[in-house]
């Protein structure tokens, strides 16, 4: 019960991996502030969840893409141990079809909506020599087409993960967990809307080296082992949780 | 000292933020290898100066543009290529304040990541027609904190780390269109934006002897260096280069002293 005692707030998690980690979370003792853009997702999800962990489940809905919504969700969250950026988006589209509205809000989704998070919420995780993982990606080390704002997102998130954890040691430790490509709704959706349904999914699975794309729970003990207390060493890291996407590649 | 001289008479290139700093020596090194070179900076005035300061002629363009705005790049892009071509883009536009994190207001962080990222976006997306039609090459100046970070820093190293990420996401894309991108990653230049720096920390001394160090090197690179490879980045000796992040940082992220 290695998170016992340990509040925890995720984004995104009433689906995908934000939901995989809560789950995981909660088995391990900890007590979860799920979160998610509609009211009726969160409540759906803690009533999922708080029928097997009563009183450790807990909800608040938020649009990540504006920051006046991130601050008064950071606003509502008391104590607070473990801050997982995981809310995110993707768009899939060529450059020049990439219109600025799906720039901007994969920008704000992405990396702003993480910023803001963690600078309001770093005094509650100074005092509490707490943690905050981001969930980057391995399109932060690897560029994929057709999803240019999407892979900048994501390096980005690397540079503030990076940034955090240098100004703010020893207080507070700061990591990114990068996924390869995960079976979530995320990723369906870009194979329901390609071409070929079938091709894309192979397609997916082949950028790594496993050749199959991973559980949305393999990336969960990937962040829980960020977060738990036996990383106290790691700080800044970027942990590739991406089935050996970015080790390399056959000819 | 070896010379490296490259001609590049007859292309035309964009460099933004070319008013002063890296721009400048990058605008006046292709100036001077023949190119004709639109300099971008925020206002007329600024390009104006620098262009006088190159000492004028046919082959300088000026065109300015605000870049932290949503069509400013689209703007600078237009300017420069009123004559149908454009061969080389250079997106070196930036800002740079240090701010701790306390001090990182909602304006700050956006006009970095406007800039720097943004604008590097949407300056290649409003040339990409001609650079696929030319099979051009896309020079992205990120920084070595595109790679690795310093405190008080947080907006502006998100941003360039955001770039190199960029870059390589345009490597791939462009890839089969012949359109090289490649990431810069300088070290700390002597510029005017470092003096700038050095200013606000209060104690300008101090500061210049701390980046000294920093550097494994023990001094800060010259604007003009890093300009000469820019040219050899952008000629057919780096034609199998693409997608990478170039480090140019006097070994700064090479490890420690």
């Amino acid at each position: 019960m290695e998170f016992a005692g340990k509040t925890i707030l995720i984004t995104g998690s009433t689906r995908g991996i934000g939901a995989a980690a809560a789950e995981l979370f909660l088995e391990r003792g900890g007590s979860v502030i799920l979160h998610g853009r509609s009211q009726a997702g969160v409540d759906a999800a803690v009533a999922r969840l708080s029928a097997q962990y009563p009183d450790r489940v807990h909800g608040l809905a938020a649009d990540l893409a504006d920051r006046a919504h991130c601050r008064s969700l950071a606003q509502k969250v008391g104590a607070l141990d473990i801050l997982v950026n995981c809310g995110g988006i993707f768009r899939d589209a060529p450059i020049a079809e990439t219109s600025l509205a799906i720039w901007d809000e994969t920008i704000a989704v992405n990396v702003t909506a993480s910023w803001v998070l963690s600078q309001e919420l770093l005094p509650v995780l100074r005092q509490r020599r707490g943690a905050i993982v981001n969930v980057g990606s391995d399109a932060a080390m690897l560029g994929y087409a057709s999803c240019v704002a999407y892979c900048a997102s994501k390096g980005a998130i690397v540079g503030l993960t990076r940034a955090l954890a240098i100004e703010t040691a020893p207080h507070v430790r700061v990591l990114c967990v990068c996924p390869g490509p995960t079976d979530t709704d995320m990723m369906r959706q870009s194979v329901t809307t390609a071409p070929d349904e079938a091709q894309a999914q192979l397609q997916w699975a082949s950028y790594t080296t496993l050749e199959r794309v991973a559980a949305p729970r393999e990336i969960g003990e990937a962040i829980l082992m960020a977060a738990s207390p036996r990383a106290t060493f790691m700080t800044g890291s970027i942990i590739m949780a991406d089935g050996g996407a970015t080790a390399g590649k056959r000819v | 000292m070896a010379k490296l001289t490259f001609d590049y008479e007859g292309y035309v290139a964009l460099v933004t933020g070319a008013g002063r700093g890296l721009g400048f020596a990058i605008a006046k090194a292709l100036r001077d290898a023949g190119a004709t070179v639109a300099i971008n900076d925020r206002t007329s005035d600024a390009c104006d100066a620098a262009i006088a300061r190159l000492g004028g002629g046919d082959r300088l363009i000026a065109a300015p543009a605000d870049l932290s705005t949503a069509d400013g790049p689209r703007h600078a892009v237009a300017q420069a290529t009123s004559g149908g071509r454009l061969d080389f883009l250079i997106n070196n536009a930036a800002v740079n304040v240090e701010r701790s994190i306390e001090a990182t207001d909602d304006v700050h962080w956006d006009t970095h990541l406007n800039v720097i990222l943004r604008a590097s976006f949407l300056t290649v997306q409003a040339a990409l027609p001609l650079l696929k039609a030319g099979r051009g090459c896309i020079v992205n100046v990120a920084s070595e904190l595109g790679l690795h970070a310093i405190a008080n820093n947080v907006a502006y190293v998100s941003a360039k780390h955001g770039l190199v990420a960029m870059t390589k996401a345009m490597a791939i894309e462009l890839a089969r269109d012949g359109v090289r991108a490649n990431a810069l990653c300088p070290g700390t230049m002597d510029t005017e934006l470092m003096r700038d720096c050095a200013t606000d920390s209060g104690d300008p001394e101090a500061y210049y002897t701390a980046f000294n160090r920093y550097h494994p090197v023990g001094r800060l690179a010259s604007p003009d260096e890093i300009a000469a490879f820019v040219l050899c980045l952008l000629s057919p000796a780096a034609g199998f280069m693409t997608g990478s992040a170039v480090a140019i940082d006097g070994g700064s992220t090479a490890g420690r002293l």
